[in-house]
């Protein structure tokens, strides 16, 4: 049974028939999972990637850019021309000290505690080159999640998934952690676009279930659900018979029922931290309600990812400071800094960092000036377009700054890179050609990166 | 309208096409291989290479550039001559653009075909010439002389952007959209009567393909088919014995009278409006950022219903949908002999019969697409709107994907970047606004009162919450001025003064305080809104000039007449679609390609009237045409889609190069003109597909290998296409089956209960959470049709969500029916499901006695067959073990929360504060009847029929 059984896991569903004939996929392997593991186009340096999403927008001169020009600057009148801010706008300085650490030259304000410890800050690699095009929230998150503006394309993940499969057929190749909110654009940034829907990200849910309905209702025991599921497998085979052929759509759909039962136990089982020590919680800060939620959710995705999870990736709101900068980037910086530190460190310890990418980043970076509110100098920043900044470690990435913005952070100077030379550097990290990794969708071969993009080298190892 | 402009003729086609004589025959080798290269291997080069090896010096990939033939003979970096005239062999070029050695170009989907490689060696091997300029451009002029050749067809367009694009060549089968709809007497035999063409010509492809076609249908299949396809409910137990029985007597008889029976059922155009809200993407909200409800737009969602159920002639609707305010304004002003002043009052006024009414309803169409200008510039905003409305007409109406000429000349097609920009400027009038607009006779609104009061109960919540804030600041405020000794200020009148002389922002309130400010004042926003529902206003358009649009426009968009509108914008085509980068001037205009005149004007037949008004009618009187040969395909087929499952051309929202070519053009062609003589009928056209043998079917293949090899997806028919049910028909079954389903005539948008965990979850919008989703309080509102549930983009129902019901934000040509595991877990054990599962057990147990005969009845209903006797037996034993299982438990109380505790990190302290957000909807709420309201026994059988929803027999329809 086995054998077979793996044969139409997930099935040749009507949509596959398309898939077939477009993809890049061979037919020998539409035969089994669109999700089974694949070998990559190319050498490849990372296998999964975890990605931390920093919604609303950090400020790069608040986090790892510092920009000492803008402290000089501070509340000076500022008359440059951008942003989506009208009238009176005076420049704001960073309420942050900054500091050298580790020997990259990796610089952070102080608030980073944690990731600024040498062992940590050497892995990392601070790009400072990127440019976003949106000014606006939603479309620059699906810009940089999903490489078009308008939503509705498909994510990262769901590409890398359809790239290279993914390990654990048991759960989802691509899931996606949010707070209890969504953000903004909700699940269009984890979509599969024109994808095939095995795709999509899988959003395990902070609080009750982690995936709709995943556990039965509580009056029905497991032996219950058991059972429920032979007598409808029992009619589901009378009724095959009853037809006298093969439909393969209507054999994997009975194939789903016996995967949902196994991933009834293999979800809860992944996510349960009960399983991790003590030591190992309070590294990640489980223990203290400020770092608590990041925390749990980086604990899970390394467990997810050494489940054999491709692509995991987690929001984390509040990042949009267009006022009350300093309260704001210190709350929230204190909630990252020691879970990232300890993702970090417990993939390094255990030696998953070498073909783990993680990056952390936001929509977009922040202006070196703001506009009044309610008639008071309001010490926040309005959104920027023309420049960020971004950390990524491991998966064959190399440590140091990459990139530069000029002396007010108003604009990526050095190294400019847009969203889609991001794209394509993260997939050829991962093995994958953008020019290649393409599907027939709507009258063309599409891509992630849009049109093609290059690969940005000085970040490699 | 003349065609004649149009150069290709049929005869032209069947004749001449293939054999072209060789004008060139007698010209030298030097001739014809400058000829060649000019021609062929320059436009490759240009296309293929010129990106990376040409332009700025500094900027060439490997040092090497195409731009001369120099630069060719010299090579790049490699120093390695690319070419080496005379010996193809010897140089890189070829090599690199076969792939042996580099691979060039390196994009997969872009590399030279073997054909185009051979081009390259034959000019290398005449000595790669490459002619000057001028003798290019003579070359170039002499081709543009020859119409078809055996490159293709050049197609007479309002011209494209390059002499190249505009003098390309088509092959002939990608235009097959554009070309003339052949009349019913071209295609068909004179021998064979309109009743049995469908079947002349599917049978013909099957016979030439030497397939056998699978037999009659079952008359049970028979009615499931065509019960859930006319009117996407399940027939009753009681209807497929009549029709089973008739069927025995008279089969034609009984299935003429079926499909007759539901075309008229009001169930009908339900189901019907689904498929065009797929298309034209029905929503409640306006997406984006705010996701602000568009109240009112169920009148649009209504008058859809309203339009299929009365056979309404498409042409009509085309244009009710597409302009149907001007014809308000015309019919306003005949019917008053009012001036333009008095139709604009009455524009303010909403002074209009139900006829009118009616029309500016329809414009809801030009409403629907996801937009809100919230942190966009006014211009770009503006863009957005007017790109979503070419978009959605060229794919709706046209089968046209016109977006990628909102950049550039179509890659593909015969659309050039200005017929783009003529169709965005004869859009570029028209303005959004919610306009009054009575109520029909036939809009309920029955719910509006408790409707209206629980809205109130919301605002008057949030109104007060904000105030006892709002007094605590000014408190603060006060003490502030006091101890300053300044008099004191309202936050509005303080708001400019320094700093110094006023209390700081938020004085008096701590952070949360602050964030439970900003919550309230939002919510009092939202609610104060949806108070609008319950006015006498549509959602639609006007015509003006211009528009003065504000930051948050989006939130309110009402007619605003200025005393001097002036002229209408002047629109120029945007070049790579950027608002500053303006291009050649434009002015309205329609589709060139389609070769179907507006006007009598040989130099540009394609022009539509350029004053304010009248320019959106006429693009529609245009698109309604029935001599438009892409609106009549494109509705035809997609009739025929929504029957069969798959088009005849298999993308019905793109007919164009890349889409896939019709499987039968006759038939298609056939449809269409028999759309047109039937007075644009859509019932008839359903109703003639259905009565083909084609239709009746069995899904049963005869030979399934034979079938593999030849015909693996089913595009020649030989079998009745088995699908999975849609989303709206799986849950509007179970509701009929559980005998719990409503049935309605439309009106305000009913919320029925959705996953409580996804109905309480927090929803970021912008400054703000968006209040939760309250379930309608009665189960006679919740158990209502799917169509009739308030769309929510930024939060959809997960049960029909997961069984594929599409994103609103697109329009869907077809849906998506894979089946991925999360459809099990809501199939299996979501609280919808199980309350679905206790109401048909009650059923069975109020209608039955004994176990076998519910379990009879619960296949009866929901399987339309007996059960065998296996089936009775061993389902029997379940449910009595489960009897059993079912003691030993104690299901739980279900709970409905009156109030909740939100929280959200603020923006300005970035810490999280919490608020209470009332829902007052569960104070009085009836719920479903719940497992713990019910025996061990109703239980088990509950577990039954739970089962009889999973299984695929109920899930497929064949």
């Amino acid at each position: 049974m086995s054998v077979s059984r793996r044969d139409f896991l997930y099935g040749l569903s009507a949509s596959l028939g398309s898939v077939a004939f477009t993809s890049m996929l061979d037919a020998e392997e539409v035969a089994t999972s669109p999700l089974a593991p694949k070998k990559p186009m190319l050498p490849a340096k990372a296998k999964n990637v975890i990605m931390l999403f920093m919604e609303g927008g950090p400020g790069h001169m608040d986090t790892f850019d510092p920009k000492p020009e803008l402290s000089r600057l501070h509340k000076q009148e500022s008359k440059l021309g951008f942003g989506q801010e009208k009238g009176f706008k005076f420049f704001v300085g960073s309420p942050f000290q900054f500091r050298k650490t580790g020997n990259n030259g990796i610089e952070m304000c102080d608030q980073w505690q944690h990731l600024a410890d040498p062992y940590i800050a050497d892995e990392l690699c601070n790009f400072r080159g990127c440019q976003a095009e949106s000014l606006n929230h939603p479309e620059a998150l699906f810009h940089l999640n999903t490489g078009s503006r308008l939503g509705g394309d498909p994510a990262v993940g769901a590409w890398v998934n359809y790239g290279l499969g993914t390990e654990n057929q048991n759960l989802p190749g691509y899931v996606v952690m949010t707070e209890l909110a969504l953000p903004q654009g909700g699940p269009t940034n984890w979509s599969n676009g024109f994808l095939p829907p095995y795709y999509q990200g899988t959003r395990l849910r902070p609080q009750g279930s982690p995936i709709l309905d995943l556990a039965s209702q509580s009056f029905k025991s497991r032996e219950h659900q058991r059972r429920a599921l032979d007598e409808l497998s029992w009619l589901n085979e009378q009724h095959l018979k009853s037809l006298g052929e093969t439909d393969q759509r209507l054999l994997a759909r009975m194939e789903n029922y016996e995967l949902a039962f196994r991933m009834q136990t293999e979800v809860p089982d992944v996510i349960d931290l009960g399983k991790e020590s003590q030591k190992t919680s309070s590294m990640y800060g489980l223990d203290d309600p400020e770092t608590e939620v990041f925390g749990r959710q980086c604990l899970m995705a390394r467990r997810l990812v050494e489940s054999g999870v491709r692509f995991v990736q987690i929001f984390s709101g509040g990042w949009d400071s267009h006022d009350y900068l300093e309260r704001g980037h210190t709350a929230r910086i204190k909630s990252v800094d020691k879970p990232i530190a300890a993702l970090i460190r417990d993939l390094k310890q255990r030696g998953m960092l070498e073909d783990t990418l993680v990056i952390w980043t936001g929509e977009f970076g922040r202006t070196p000036d703001n506009n009044k509110r309610g008639g008071v100098y309001s010490l926040g920043r309005g959104h920027n377009n023309q420049a960020m900044t971004m950390l990524l470690a491991g998966g064959g990435v190399k440590p140091g700054v990459v990139g530069a913005t000029d002396e007010l952070g108003s604009a990526a100077v050095e190294c400019v890179h847009p969203i889609r030379d991001l794209h394509v550097t993260l997939l050829h990290l991962l093995g994958l050609d953008d020019n290649k990794l393409t599907y027939f969708h709507g009258g063309r071969f599409k891509q992630l990166s849009q049109f093609g993009g290059e690969v940005i080298k000085e970040m490699i190892a | 309208m003349s065609k004649q402009f149009f150069f290709f003729a049929a005869t032209i086609l069947l004749v001449g096409f293939f054999r072209t004589p060789d004008l060139f025959a007698d010209e030298s080798t030097d001739e014809s291989t400058e000829r060649q290269f000019t021609l062929k291997v320059l436009p490759l080069l240009k296309d293929k290479c010129l990106g990376c090896h040409g332009g700025d010096p500094s900027d060439l990939k490997g040092g090497f550039s195409v731009l001369d033939r120099e630069s060719l003979l010299r090579g790049g970096e490699s120093e390695e001559p690319a070419v080496v005239p005379g010996s193809p062999d010897d140089g890189t070029l070829v090599g690199a653009i076969a792939w042996e050695g580099y691979e060039m170009p390196p994009k997969e989907n872009d590399r030279l075909t073997d054909q185009q490689i051979d081009l390259f060696r034959d000019w290398i091997r005449q000595g790669a010439p490459w002619p000057d300029e001028e003798t290019q451009a003579a070359i170039r002029d002499a081709e543009a002389q020859r119409r078809i050749t055996d490159d293709g067809m050049i197609v007479r367009t309002s011209g494209g952007t390059s002499e190249e694009w505009t003098n390309r060549r088509y092959e002939v089968e990608d235009l097959w959209a554009f070309l003339p709809v052949k009349s019913v007497a071209e295609c068909l035999p004179s021998e064979i009567d309109r009743n049995q063409a469908i079947d002349h010509f599917i049978n013909r492809r099957l016979d030439e393909a030497g397939l056998e076609a699978a037999g009659p249908a079952e008359a049970t299949d028979l009615i499931r088919r065509a019960t859930y396809d006319l009117t996407g409910l399940p027939p009753t137990p009681s209807e497929v014995d009549k029709f089973t029985k008739a069927y025995q007597e008279d089969s034609q008889q009984a299935w003429e009278q079926l499909v007759d029976r539901l075309l008229d059922s009001p169930r009908y155009g339900e189901h019907w409006a689904r498929h065009w809200l797929d298309v034209t993407r029905y929503a409640d909200t306006g997406g984006m950022s705010n996701d602000y409800e568009r109240s009112n737009m169920w009148r649009y969602r209504d008058y859809v219903i309203r339009a299929f159920n009365s056979d309404k002639p498409y042409n009509e609707f085309i244009v009710q949908q597409l302009a149907g305010d001007e014809l308000a304004d015309e019919a306003y002003r005949e019917r008053n002999d009012a001036s333009q002043e008095q139709v604009f009052q009455a524009q303010l006024d909403g002074d209009y019969n139900e006829e009118e009414a009616e029309a500016i309803i329809a414009t809801g169409f030009l409403r629907m697409g996801p937009w809100d200008n919230a942190m966009v510039d006014a211009d770009e905003a503006r863009q957005m709107y007017l790109d979503d409305l070419v978009n959605i007409t060229g794919q709706t109406f046209l089968s046209q994907t016109l977006r990628c000429c909102k950049c550039h000349d179509h890659k593909f097609d015969p659309i050039p970047t200005r017929d783009y920009y003529r169709i965005y400027s004869a859009f570029s009038t028209t303005q959004m606004a919610e306009r009054p607009v009575p109520f029909l006779p036939e809009e309920d609104l029955s719910q509006a009162a408790s409707g209206r009061a629980h809205v109130q109960r919301m605002l008057d919540f949030a109104v007060k919450e904000k105030n006892a804030i709002l007094e605590k600041q000014e408190a603060a405020a006060r003490a502030w001025y006091d101890e300053h000794e300044l008099p004191y200020k309202t936050e509005n009148e303080r708001k400019d003064d320094p700093d110094e002389m006023k209390p700081p922002r938020h004085v008096g309130l701590s952070p949360t305080e602050q964030g439970q400010r900003k919550v309230r004042e939002q919510d009092e926003w939202i609610w104060a809104r949806r108070l609008e529902r319950y006015e006498p206003m549509a959602q639609s358009v006007y015509n003006a000039a211009s528009f003065d649009l504000s930051w948050n426009g989006a939130r309110k968009l009402r007619i605003r007449r200025k005393q001097n509108d002036g002229a209408a914008p002047k629109n120029h085509i945007l070049l790579g679609g950027a608002l500053t980068a303006l291009g050649d001037r434009v002015f309205p205009g329609v589709l060139s390609a389609a070769a179907l005149e507006v006007r009598d004007d040989a130099d540009d037949p394609y022009l539509l009237p350029g004053k304010v008004a009248g320019r959106r009618l006429a693009l529609a009187r245009w698109i309604a045409d029935p001599d438009n040969p892409l609106t009549t395909r494109s509705i035809v087929n997609r009739l025929w889609q929504f029957h069969f499952g798959r088009g005849i051309a298999a993308n019905s929202n793109n007919f164009g190069a890349k889409g896939a070519k019709p499987t039968h053009p006759q038939l298609l062609d056939f449809l269409a003109s028999d759309f047109i003589d039937n007075g644009w009928s859509i019932k008839q056209m359903n109703r003639r597909i259905m009565l083909s043998d084609a239709y009746r079917r069995s899904s049963v293949v005869p030979n399934q290998k034979q079938l593999a090899s030849v015909d693996p997806t089913n595009a020649l028919l030989s079998h009745f296409p088995r699908r999975r049910l849609t989303a709206e028909e799986i849950r509007d079954s179970i509701l009929a089956a559980t005998g719990e389903l409503v049935q309605s005539d439309g009106g305000l948008p009913v919320m029925p209960e959705i996953n409580m965990e996804v109905a309480l979850q927090p929803r970021m919008i912008q400054f703000s959470l968006a209040p939760a989703y309250q379930p309608s309080p009665t189960p006679d509102l919740r158990n209502r049709r799917t169509i009739y549930a308030y769309h929510v983009r930024g939060q959809a129902d997960p049960f029909t969500e997961l069984f594929n019901q599409p994103n609103p934000n697109e329009s869907c040509e077809l849906r998506e029916s894979a089946a991925v595991t999360p459809q099990v877990f809501t199939l299996l054990n979501s609280d919808t499901i199980t309350d679905r599962s206790i109401a048909m057990a009650q059923r069975l147990e109020r209608e039955r006695d004994s176990l076998p005969e519910q379990i009879h009845r619960a296949f009866n209903i929901l399987l339309l067959r007996a059960p065998s006797q296996s089936e009775t037996k061993r389902l029997g034993r379940y449910v009595n073990e489960m009897t059993v299982y079912h003691k030993s438990v104690d299901p739980k109380d279900a709970e409905y929360p009156a109030s909740i505790t939100r929280s959200l990190v603020e923006e300005f302290s970035g810490q999280t504060f919490q608020y209470e957000e009332i829902l007052p909807v569960f104070e009085s709420y009836r719920a479903d009847t719940k497992p713990d309201e019910v025996g061990p026994r109703t239980r088990a059988l509950a577990d039954l029929c739970l089962l009889l929803f999973n299984v695929n027999e109920f899930m497929y329809l064949q």
